[in-house]
């Protein structure tokens, strides 16, 4: 114990400033050194793989990319699941075929119930038969297609995220010619953007408690997603319709169901009273504010002609 | 009936000022206005949800459960001011006995004004027409409010309450209520903005800012040109004494010619 530390020439003040600037030393190097998450990555494979460019050819004579995006892989939702629990034990002696079904294997062989789901679904039937048309997980879980830049589902960016489900599912239901090989003919995605909850939906902020608004899946299912047509869909028919809409509209029945207008626009077959009633607005609309805006300019001409004059 | 108010500018120069609206009608006009203005704020973004700023305007607000909350309780102050209007007619004619406001009628007279007034503008007669106590315009401003109203508060209810108006009514009724309520805004922003906006506030001899139905007096120079017939009257049935004891009687909105007496009051 040393009680006399001003006679010495490291004073209180010396310590206090030397603590000081070590912690600032050391806060700045934190800074500097930090960087974003590292993808676990225990056999050095983004070594290679992490080069741009990096293709192979295979049997067929097709160049394939074996570049993975260090950055997408690095912000992953599986970042800390090491490469070769997908891509097995000796990666380069894979033979088999990447196809959307074998994708989605893959991803089943963790997320079972999921995949279940999913190949019972209108896309998973489909991808049963090799249909490389229909959606399968990275569909709708990657940004760009790739299982390395699958994210988390409550993260703003996914592709999943509430407030972005309806621009996935556009991806392809906004496609005309691709909808209309399957004879799908509405316009899914404008119709729901017209509506109140596609309207709420885009204004809305990201935080999840603004979000509560029906969105397609909602309607439709996630995984298990049906064909309208199909009777095991929420939305097949009345009765299972208002079912679907009671989950948010406590006390929705058939008849409150009866008023959507489905993903259609209102016409003389389909909810006409709505068609005529837009015929009626929209003229008297057009009719008032013509006479309005005619008198109003008659008047500043009128107005402007007695100035001039003066 | 129109009480002439002599009063004193801030400038201390004279002025005539003739009253023309009481001061419930001034409320009424008020909490329409305020609520018009926030209806139109908070609604607007959903017309054009795909617009940019409508995004940006709506997180302005704190989201789209705040615009909503603050468009709900503007539509109960503009259906009060409405209620507050109809009370307040019924009251002055049941309790306090006062005529029936019949010049806010539309009558064969405004026909004739409308087409003399197209015809001033076009320049087919030098003048334009004189009005009474409620031009044309007015009384189209006044009467649009009428179906204005019941459309959009109607369709308005619905759209809040959706599962109760389809207990009552058929399904179809919802998206024919949003149809209905979507386009009528429209009309009612665009009338405001661009007919009632330009002959109350920008027409010549009125521009910057009409004030008078906030401070419910207008000039009497103002008032001789904009509603002379009903000024000759005032001036015409006025008694040469005013009555002391006799309180200023607001119009609502104007009472028939009746002759009585015509109050003259001094400020100082």
């Amino acid at each position: 114990m040393n009680k006399n530390a001003s006679g010495k020439a490291w004073g209180k003040g010396h310590w206090l400033l030397a603590s000081v600037t070590l912690l600032l030393l050391l806060g700045v190097a934190l800074l500097l050194g930090a960087s974003s998450a590292q993808a676990l990555d225990e056999n050095n494979c983004l070594s290679c793989h992490g080069t741009p460019g990096l293709t192979k050819t295979n049997g067929n004579g097709d160049v394939i990319s074996l570049f993975v995006d260090e950055k997408k892989v690095n912000t992953a939702a599986h970042r800390y699941i090491d490469c070769t629990t997908c891509h097995t034990a000796e990666p380069h002696k894979v033979e088999t075929a990447l196809t959307k079904l074998s994708l989605a294997q893959k991803c089943g062989s963790c997320h079972e119930y999921q995949y279940r789901l999913h190949l019972d679904s209108v896309h998973g039937r489909q991808l049963v038969y090799g249909n490389s048309d229909v959606a399968t997980c990275v569909d709708c879980h990657s940004s760009d297609g790739s299982p390395h830049s699958v994210i988390r589902v409550l993260e703003y960016a996914a592709p999943a995220y509430k407030k972005n489900i309806a621009q996935t599912c556009a991806r392809c239901h906004g496609d005309e010619g691709l909808m209309a090989s399957y004879g799908i003919v509405d316009k899914v995605y404008e119709s729901y953007m017209r509506s109140f909850h596609g309207k709420a939906m885009q204004l809305g902020a990201y935080e999840i408690s603004q979000l509560d608004k029906a969105t397609c899946a909602n309607c439709h299912g996630y995984h298990d997603i049906k064909p309208a047509s199909d009777p095991a869909s929420p939305v097949a028919g009345l009765e299972n319709l208002a079912a679907t809409c009671e989950q948010c509209h406590t006390g929705a029945g058939v008849k409150f169901a009866s008023g959507f207008l489905g993903h259609r626009e209102a016409s003389t077959d389909n909810v006409p009273v709505a068609y005529y009633t837009e015929i009626f607005f929209s003229s008297f609309l057009v009719i008032v504010i013509g006479f309005g805006a005619l008198i109003v300019l008659l008047a500043i001409v009128r107005y402007s002609l007695n100035r001039w004059r003066e | 009936m129109a009480t002439l108010v002599r009063t004193v500018t801030l400038k201390k120069q004279a002025e005539d000022q003739i009253a023309r609206f009481d001061i419930h009608q001034r409320i009424q006009h008020g909490m329409m206005m305020i609520s018009f203005i926030f209806l139109v704020l908070t609604g607007f973004p959903l017309k054009f949800s795909s617009a940019g700023i409508s995004q940006w305007w709506v997180a302005l607000w704190g989201g789209i459960e705040a615009t909503r909350a603050v468009h709900y309780a503007a539509a109960w102050v503009m259906v009060a001011s409405c209620l507050y209007h109809g009370g307040y007619l019924l009251y002055t004619v049941l309790v306090l006995k006062r005529p029936f406001p019949i010049r806010i009628f539309p009558t064969p007279r405004d026909a004739r004004d409308f087409f003399l007034e197209i015809m001033y503008f076009t320049g087919l007669r030098k003048e334009g027409p004189h009005f009474d106590r409620f031009s044309w315009r007015e009384k189209f401003d006044y009467w649009a409010i009428f179906w204005g109203i019941p459309i959009m508060a109607g369709s308005g209810f619905i759209l809040m309450f959706p599962v109760a108006a389809t207990n009552i009514f058929p399904g179809w009724i919802v998206p024919v209520a949003l149809i209905a309520h979507s386009d009528e805004a429209m009309l009612a922003l665009t009338w405001i903005f661009m007919v009632h906006i330009f002959f109350t506030h920008l027409a010549p001899g009125i521009f910057p800012l009409n004030k008078s139905m906030f401070t419910g007096k207008v000039s009497r120079e103002r008032y001789i040109r904009e509603h002379p017939l009903e000024y000759e009257r005032m001036v015409s049935v006025r008694r040469p004494e005013p009555e002391p004891e006799a309180e200023p009687v607001p119009e609502f909105p104007a009472p028939p010619v009746t002759p009585g007496p015509e109050e003259e009051k001094e400020t100082e």
